[in-house]
């Protein structure tokens, strides 16, 4: 489970994460969403360590990212593509992240076929297409065979049969037990595969719960999305 | 500092072996140290020993040893893979010693292979006794891998502070080749800065103050300081 | 007009760079504070009376002896200017680059290329213009009235030739780097070329031809009574003008890359 508390982050005299609170459940996929700006990338990077929060907590199984023994084996993540120097090639960057991670080298292999980059193992990164590297930054979440997933943007730059894909994947993930956080901008691509939502306007969770309470009254979650998010623009 | 898991070093060495520009420098290395060691020996008064070719090509090995650093950590930063590499290690200072390590290793190789080839055309070439080593000894040569490697860690270091590769990249040259001659010309006090401290591990009787020992020991306090900033800043900012 | 409209745009491109500015920093700052070292050794030395300590003679001399970070900064500027123009922007992969954008703005890579050199110029006459005038005047404060060698219109002379040989040098920095596209092999290799390790010296020990390698030319530029191993400086004018033919072939080269390559 992951779990976010009275998260609070400043960058200056920016206050951008105002006191979020909200649970990603095992079974379950958490659909984070909200317009570009509203502190989603900032409230993942907290929860995976990489920044360090002005107030409050976000837990993996009730400890701090940082404090979990083998982390690729409990999250994978993928932040912004795949994470990876444009120069080194797919098997290579794959590679180093496995030994890292105390993971068998056999999972190079696994993951980059499961992702379907099994022919592109010894292309460099920089000359991959955006949604190469998305599958590359996919596969790397994938590595380590763990519980929770945690996706920043997966389905951008994907075509069509690749949203298809990944859906497919994070419904098989969450029905075998798994926890699914995935955060994004577009709300169609979510709203098929979505059981909880958490919408985030502002640094401000406006909605959480299930996707039908959320979409209540609205004739879409689209359009629930701009009802929520523009009412809070308005009352700032 | 806790030691770093084993594989985490071996990750990093393995990442290292991934950069085309790193095994650029490490095959490179042995050509270019022993065309300059055969222009040192061919402007050379008779004379010289092979050694003393071989170590006159020190200065250029320091690029090289900067470069395995400055690209290390540079990389890291051109792009997005610092997240991937603290997502999987988050533990900033074991990730730090880790790779400091792996820097290390690929550094003392690079330096090996670039001394060995300079050795070997300076002494092929050379007006010498022709004998590597014979002359001069080979604890200057053991004393330049030692100081090409500390310069190589000082320039990773450098580059996790600065977390820009260009950036880190000429500073170090600028500060090494540029500005530590230029001081060394006016002031004594030059012998303090990590290369000319550095350069009496291999050059012992060139200053006064500090024999090889002393130069040594002000190398590495100049490299442990710079770790020491890289570590604390590394742990206390956002990536 | 659409001339003048690529020039602005390739000087705003410049001064939005963070390595540009380092680099104005290490050529000013830098110049700047090898000059009081310098200057405060001589000014130690006189008045120590110690004329065999004295590593530069003269107010003048401790000004002049700065220049190899000016031209640091020079080749960086150069550098930068155009390797910032195939560094992929944002993510790892299918990231585009900015020499798309640059190319189908302005579709003539010769007024590009042109553009970018001006501008380039430009900044570092900038740098020089305010750097080696300083640099005079904090040395001559700090030494105090010891008497220069060589007559006052010669230090005029120096500066210009210094600005000249930054100018030169960021242009070749630039011409080097079209054909490069990375920066990386061109900034080390003219960042060690700008050293006390050059390249041109080592050959210079080997070949009296070495003296009308581009950098070795231009030395007479800013340097006095210097001579290079193993031969005979040119003199000022010719050296400058050898370096200017060599800057101005590597510019050609570059623009006939630029044409004929794929962007």
């Amino acid at each position: 489970m992951l779990s976010i508390t009275g998260l609070a982050k400043r960058h200056g005299p920016h206050q951008v994460l105002h006191d979020v609170t909200f649970h990603a459940l095992p079974g379950r996929v958490t659909a984070f969403l909200g317009p570009n700006g509203a502190g989603k990338s900032s409230t993942l990077r907290i929860l995976l360590g990489l920044d360090r929060a002005t107030a409050g907590t976000a837990l993996v199984d009730g400890r701090p990212y940082r404090a979990l023994r083998d982390p690729l084996r409990t999250v994978g993540s993928m932040l912004d593509g795949p994470g990876a120097h444009r120069s080194r090639t797919a098997r290579n960057h794959l590679s180093w992240v496995a030994r890292a991670a105390g993971v068998p080298q056999r999972r190079v292999d696994e993951v980059l076929a499961q992702v379907g980059l099994a022919g592109a193992g010894r292309t460099r990164v920089g000359r991959f297409s955006l949604g190469m590297g998305q599958r590359l930054g996919l596969a790397t979440a994938l590595l380590g065979e763990p519980r929770a997933l945690v996706l920043d943007e997966p389905v951008n730059g994907l075509d069509p049969e690749g949203i298809r894909w990944i859906r497919g994947l994070l419904r098989g993930h969450a029905d075998a037990g798994g926890t699914v956080l995935l955060s994004s901008h577009l709300m169609g691509e979510v709203a098929g595969v979505a059981d909880d939502v958490v919408l985030l306007a502002g640094g401000r969770v406006v909605a959480a719960g299930l996707l039908t309470d959320v979409t209540a009254g609205h004739a879409s979650l689209e359009d629930a999305f701009f009802a929520l998010t523009t009412t809070t623009e308005a009352t700032r | 500092m806790s030691a770093p898991p084993a594989r985490v070093v071996t990750a990093e060495l393995v990442k290292l072996r991934g950069l085309p520009a790193v095994v650029g420098v490490v095959l490179g290395t042995p050509v270019v140290a022993a065309t300059l060691a055969a222009a040192h020996a061919a402007a050379a008064a008779a004379g010289a020993s092979a050694g003393g070719l071989a170590l006159a090509t020190v200065p250029y090995l320091q690029v090289a040893t900067v470069l395995v650093g400055v690209l290390a950590a540079g990389t890291e930063h051109a792009g997005r893979q610092i997240a991937t590499t603290l997502t999987v290690t988050p533990a900033r200072w074991r990730h730090l010693a880790a790779q400091s390590l792996a820097v290390a290793a690929t550094s003392a190789l690079t330096a090996c292979a670039g001394l060995a080839a300079a050795l070997t055309a300076a002494a092929a070439w050379g007006p010498g006794d022709g004998v590597p080593g014979a002359r001069s000894g080979v604890r200057p040569l053991l004393g330049a891998l030692v100081a090409l490697v500390l310069v190589g860690l000082l320039a990773h270091a450098v580059t996790v502070l600065t977390r820009s590769l260009v950036g880190a990249l000429v500073a170090t040259l600028t500060l090494l080749l540029v500005v530590s001659p230029l001081v060394a010309a006016v002031t004594e006090h030059a012998r303090w800065l990590p290369d000319r401290a550095g350069s009496l591990l291999y050059l012992p009787g060139r200053d006064p103050v500090l024999g090889p020992v002393g130069g040594g020991l002000v190398l590495v306090a100049w490299v442990a300081a710079a770790v020491l900033a890289a570590g604390c800043a590394s742990a206390r900012r956002d990536v | 007009m659409s001339g003048v409209r690529t020039l602005t745009a390739e000087i705003g491109k410049l001064a939005a760079l963070p390595a540009a500015w380092v680099a104005v920093a290490v050529a000013t700052l830098g110049s700047l504070g090898v000059t009081v070292l310098n200057a405060a050794g001589v000014r130690d030395a006189v008045a120590a009376g110690d004329s065999a300590a004295l590593g530069y003679t003269s107010a003048v001399e401790a000004a002049f002896s700065a220049v190899p970070l000016g031209t640091v900064g020079a080749v960086v500027l150069g550098v930068v200017a155009m390797s910032s123009e195939y560094t992929p922007n944002g993510t790892e992969a299918g990231g585009g680059r900015q020499i798309t954008t640059t190319l189908t703005t302005t579709p003539s890579p010769w007024r590009v290329l042109v553009a970018k050199a001006l501008a380039v110029a430009a900044l570092v006459l900038l740098v020089a213009a305010v750097t080696v005038p300083a640099c005079l005047a904090v040395a001559h404060q700090l030494v105090g009235d010891v008497p220069d060698v060589g007559a006052p219109h010669d230090a005029v002379a120096r500066t210009v030739g210094t600005a000249v040989y930054w100018v030169l040098t960021a242009l070749l920095a630039l011409a080097v780097t079209v054909v490069t596209r990375s920066g990386l092999v061109p900034l080390v290799v003219l960042v060690v070329n700008s050293s006390m390790v050059s390249f041109s010296l080592l050959v210079g020990r080997l070949t009296p031809l070495a003296r009308f390698l581009p950098d070795a030319a231009g030395i007479s530029l800013f340097a006095r009574d210097w001579e290079p191993p193993g031969g005979v400086a040119l003199a000022p004018l010719a050296g400058g003008l050898v370096m200017a033919a060599w800057a101005v072939g590597a510019l050609a080269a570059a623009g006939l890359v630029l044409t004929r390559r794929d962007a």
